[in-house]
C-alpha cells in the first residue's frame, strides 16, 4: 500500500452525526442512560415552572382593579398588577411633583439627544462629545431636576451646556448628511471662507462668543419651581445615582490607578490607603458614614444634603472598585509598549493616553460594564437610609392603604426591570468589545 | 566560511564604504549599572563616530542589550556618564525626552503599537513630538513604509503583519521621528529564518545612507558586512574591540574565539 499520494485529496463533507439536529442531540442530550434521564428531568422541570409563571403571570393575572381585595374577587390564582400599574408613576418618578415630570422627561430627552451622535457613523470628534456629556450634562439636568435660585456659576454653566448642546446636534446633523463636521461647515461659509486665516479663528470664537451671551441672556428669565431631594425617588433616584457614579467611577478610577502605580512614594501609598479602606468595607457602612459622619467633619453653618452625601459615597466607593480594575487592565500591558512609546519621545501622559489606556480599557470593558452592573444594583442599599429609590417604592406598595399586602408583584416587576436593563448593559459590552477588537488573531 | 561567501561580503563591504567622520555623537566613560546587586556594566568606555556602524555581540547575559538600552535611558545607569549628540544623560526628564527624539531603537519584539494601524503608529511619534502638521506626517510616513517595502501594508494592523513586516514597520517608526542615530536590539532574534533576510536587507541599505548604527545581533553575515567594528562583551565587560575581518579571522581573547567557534 503506497504511503505517499500522488493527488490532492478532496475535502469531503463530515458525518451526519456531526451535522444534523438529530446527531447533535444524540452526541449532547441522550449520549448515556444518566444524561437522558438528567435531560428528561431538566426538561420537566422547565417546563412545570414556566407554565406555572404563565398562568399565574398571564392567564389568570388581574390587570384592571381598584384594590387587592378586587383583585382577590376577581382571581384569586393569578397576579394582581393593577397594583403595580396604579403605582406604575411612583415607581417610576417617585414623589416627584405630578405637574414638574415634564422637566425629568425633558432631561432624558436631552440625554438622549446629546449621546445619540457618540453611535452614528460619520460624526466625528465622539470623544468630544463624550467629555461635553459627561462635564456638562450634569448640570443642565441638575438644575433641571432640582430647579430654585441659580447662581452665577449655575447659570454660565447651563448656558455652556446648552451652547455645547446645540453645537453638538448641528456638527452631528452636518455630519451625518456627510459634511465633515461643524468646523469644516463653518469654513465652507463664503463670510468666512474668504477671509485672512488670521482672522477665521477670530470669527469663530467671536460667533461663539455671541451664542453665549445670547443663550446667557435667554436663561436668565427662567425659573424653576426648586424641588427638595426629597420628592425625588423611583427609578428616576436609582438612575440619577447610578448615572453620577458611573460617570464618575471611570475618571476617578484611572487617576486613582495611575497614583498606585505612580513612582512618588506619597502618592503611591495615598492611593492605596484610600483604594484599601474604601474596599475592605461594605458599601452600606460608607452610606451610613457618609450620611452620619460628613457633617461632623464640616464647618458649621453648612448643612450638606443627604443626597449628595450619598453620591459622594457612592462615587468614592466605586472609584475605588474601578481602580482595582483599572491597575488589573495595565498590568495586561506588556513593558515592551511603554518602551515603545518612550522611544519615539513620549513622555509619561502621553504614553498613558495615547499608547497605554486605550488598548487597557479595551481590555477591561467586560469588567468595566460589570462594575457598572453591579453599581447599578447597589444603589438599592440607599433605601436602608431612608431614600425613596425604586426599591423604596416598590416596597412601599404593599403598605398603601388600597394595596396592603402586595409584595410579590412589585417585586417581580422591579427585578424584570432591572435584569432588562443590567442585560442590555452585557450585551452592548459584548458588541463593544467585539467592534473595538484590533487584535486580528487568528 | 566558503570562497563565494566571503567575495560576496567583500563586494557588499566596497559599496558601504565608511561613512564615519571624525565628529563624535555618542560617548561613554566608565559606565556602571546594576540590577540591584547585579553588576551589568562594568566600566564601559566607548566613542561612537557619526555614521559610524557598529556591531554589538556576545553571549546571553553579557549586557550588550542593557548597554544599548542605556544609551537612550531605557535603562538608568548607576555611574560614569553618557554623552549622547552633546546632552549628557542625567536625572533631567526634558534631556532624555530630548534624546529619545533623536535615537530611534527597533526591539526584539517590535513593540508596534496593536491598536493602531500601521500608518498611524508611524504619525504618532511626528504628529505629538514634533508638532509635524498630520498631512505631512502622513507623507513622510508613506516614503519610510516604501522605503521598507510596505506602503500597501499602511491601512492594516500590527496582528495582519507577518513578523518580518511588523520589525520593517518598527524600522520605518523610527525613522519617521528623523533619528541621527538607530539602535538596535537583537532585531531579527524573534523572526522566523526566510524573514530575517527581509529585515536585514532593510538594515544594509539604512546603513547605506550613512546611518550612525548601534546593532546587537548574532547575525555574523551581517556584522560582516556593514560593521565598521564588531565589540564583543562578556559578563559586563567589553572583552574584545576590533574592525569586522580582524574580529572574526584572528580574534585576540579566548572567550570571543569560544563563543565564535559556537556560533559560526
Amino acid at each position: 500500500m503506497a504511503i505517499v499520494k500522488l493527488e490532492k485529496t478532496p475535502a469531503r463533507p463530515a458525518p451526519l452525526t456531526e451535522r444534523s439536529v438529530i446527531g447533535w442531540m444524540h452526541r449532547h442530550l441522550f449520549s448515556s442512560v444518566l444524561n437522558s434521564i438528567l435531560t428528561i428531568v431538566t426538561l420537566y422541570i422547565v417546563f412545570i415552572t414556566v407554565r406555572d409563571l404563565w398562568v399565574w403571570g398571564i392567564a389568570d393575572a388581574v390587570w384592571i382593579a381598584e384594590s387587592r381585595r378586587e383583585c382577590f374577587d376577581i382571581n384569586i390564582s393569578g397576579a394582581c398588577w393593577a397594583g403595580v400599574l396604579a403605582w406604575m408613576d411612583n415607581i417610576i418618578y417617585g414623589r416627584y411633583p405630578r405637574e414638574e415630570l415634564w422637566r425629568l422627561n425633558l432631561g432624558l430627552i436631552v440625554l438622549a439627544i446629546w449621546m445619540a451622535p457618540l453611535w452614528l457613523p460619520r460624526v466625528k470628534a465622539k470623544i468630544l462629545i463624550g467629555l461635553s456629556v459627561v462635564f456638562l450634562y450634569p448640570f443642565m439636568a441638575g438644575y433641571l431636576f432640582a430647579g430654585g435660585e441659580k447662581g452665577i456659576f449655575m447659570q454660565i454653566m447651563v448656558t455652556a451646556a446648552i451652547v455645547c448642546l446645540a453645537c453638538n446636534t448641528l456638527h452631528s446633523i452636518i455630519g451625518v448628511s456627510g459634511g465633515g463636521g461643524l468646523r469644516e461647515f463653518l469654513f465652507r461659509l463664503p463670510a468666512i471662507k474668504d477671509a485672512p486665516e488670521m482672522s477665521q479663528r477670530n470669527i469663530l470664537l467671536c460667533l461663539f462668543g455671541v451664542s453665549f451671551v445670547a443663550v446667557f441672556v435667554w436663561q436668565m428669565s427662567w425659573n424653576l419651581d426648586g424641588v427638595p431631594w426629597t420628592q425625588w425617588g423611583g427609578l428616576f433616584l436609582t438612575l440619577v445615582i447610578a448615572g453620577v457614579g458611573i460617570a464618575s467611577a471611570l475618571p476617578g478610577g484611572i487617576i486613582l490607578a495611575l497614583g498606585r502605580r505612580s513612582r512618588l512614594p506619597v502618592i503611591r501609598v495615598l492611593s492605596t490607603a484610600f483604594i484599601e479602606l474604601f474596599r475592605s468595607v461594605p458599601l452600606i457602612t460608607v452610606l451610613f458614614m457618609a450620611t452620619a459622619m460628613f457633617p461632623l467633619f464640616m464647618p458649621e453653618g453648612i448643612v450638606l444634603n443627604k443626597l449628595v452625601q450619598v453620591m459622594i459615597a457612592v462615587c468614592l466607593f466605586n472609584a475605588c472598585y474601578m481602580a482595582e480594575t483599572v491597575r488589573g487592565g495595565l498590568q495586561t500591558i506588556p513593558k515592551g509598549q511603554f518602551e515603545g512609546a518612550h522611544t519615539i519621545g513620549l513622555g509619561y501622559w502621553r504614553t498613558m493616553g495615547l499608547i497605554v489606556m486605550p488598548q487597557a480599557l479595551k481590555h477591561m470593558i467586560p469588567n468595566i460594564v460589570g462594575n457598572f452592573i453591579g453599581l447599578l444594583k447597589d444603589t438599592t442599599l440607599v433605601s436602608i437610609i431612608g431614600l425613596f429609590d425604586i426599591l423604596g417604592m416598590l416596597r412601599a406598595v404593599s403598605v398603601d392603604g388600597a394595596w396592603r399586602g402586595l409584595h410579590n408583584e412589585p417585586l417581580i416587576f422591579g427585578a424584570t426591570l432591572f435584569f432588562l436593563i443590567c442585560f442590555a448593559m452585557s450585551k452592548y459590552s459584548r458588541r463593544l468589545e467585539q467592534k473595538l477588537s484590533t487584535d486580528h488573531k487568528h | 566560511m566558503t570562497n563565494s561567501n566571503s567575495l560576496e561580503t567583500q563586494e557588499a563591504r566596497e559599496k558601504l564604504a565608511s561613512a564615519a567622520s571624525s565628529e563624535v555623537i555618542i560617548e561613554l566613560d566608565k559606565v556602571n549599572k546594576w540590577y540591584a546587586e547585579f553588576h551589568v556594566l562594568k566600566d564601559i568606555d566607548l566613542v561612537v563616530h557619526k555614521g559610524e556602524r557598529i556591531v554589538v555581540c556576545g553571549p546571553s547575559g553579557s549586557g550588550k542589550s542593557t548597554l544599548i538600552r542605556c544609551i537612550n535611558r531605557l535603562e538608568e545607569h548607576q555611574a560614569g556618564s553618557i554623552v549622547v549628540d552633546g546632552i549628557t544623560l542625567n536625572k533631567n526628564l526634558k534631556n532624555i525626552d530630548h534624546i529619545r527624539t533623536e535615537v530611534g531603537m527597533v526591539f526584539q519584539s517590535f513593540n508596534l503599537f496593536p491598536h493602531l494601524s500601521i500608518l498611524e503608529n508611524l504619525t504618532l511619534g511626528p504628529i505629538w513630538t514634533r508638532h509635524m502638521p498630520k498631512a505631512e506626517a502622513r507623507e513622510t510616513a508613506m516614503k519610510y513604509l516604501e522605503r521598507v517595502k510596505i506602503p500597501e501594508q499602511a491601512d492594516k494592523f500590527p496582528g495582519q503583519l507577518s513578523g518580518g513586516q511588523q520589525q520593517r514597520v518598527a524600522i520605518a517608526r523610527s525613522l519617521c521621528m528623523n533619528p541621527k542615530i538607530m539602535l538596535f536590539d537583537e532585531p531579527t532574534s524573534a523572526l522566523d529564518p526566510e524573514m530575517i533576510k527581509e529585515v536585514l536587507d532593510v538594515m544594509v541599505e539604512l546603513a547605506e545612507t550613512g546611518m550612525t548604527m548601534i546593532v546587537v545581533t548574532h547575525e555574523m553575515g551581517f556584522a560582516k558586512t556593514i560593521a565598521d567594528r564588531v565589540i564583543f562583551m562578556d559578563e559586563g565587560d567589553v572583552v574584545e574591540e576590533n574592525e569586522p575581518n580582524e574580529f572574526f579571522t584572528n580574534p585576540q581573547h579566548e572567550r570571543t574565539r569560544l563563543f565564535l567557534s559556537q556560533i559560526l
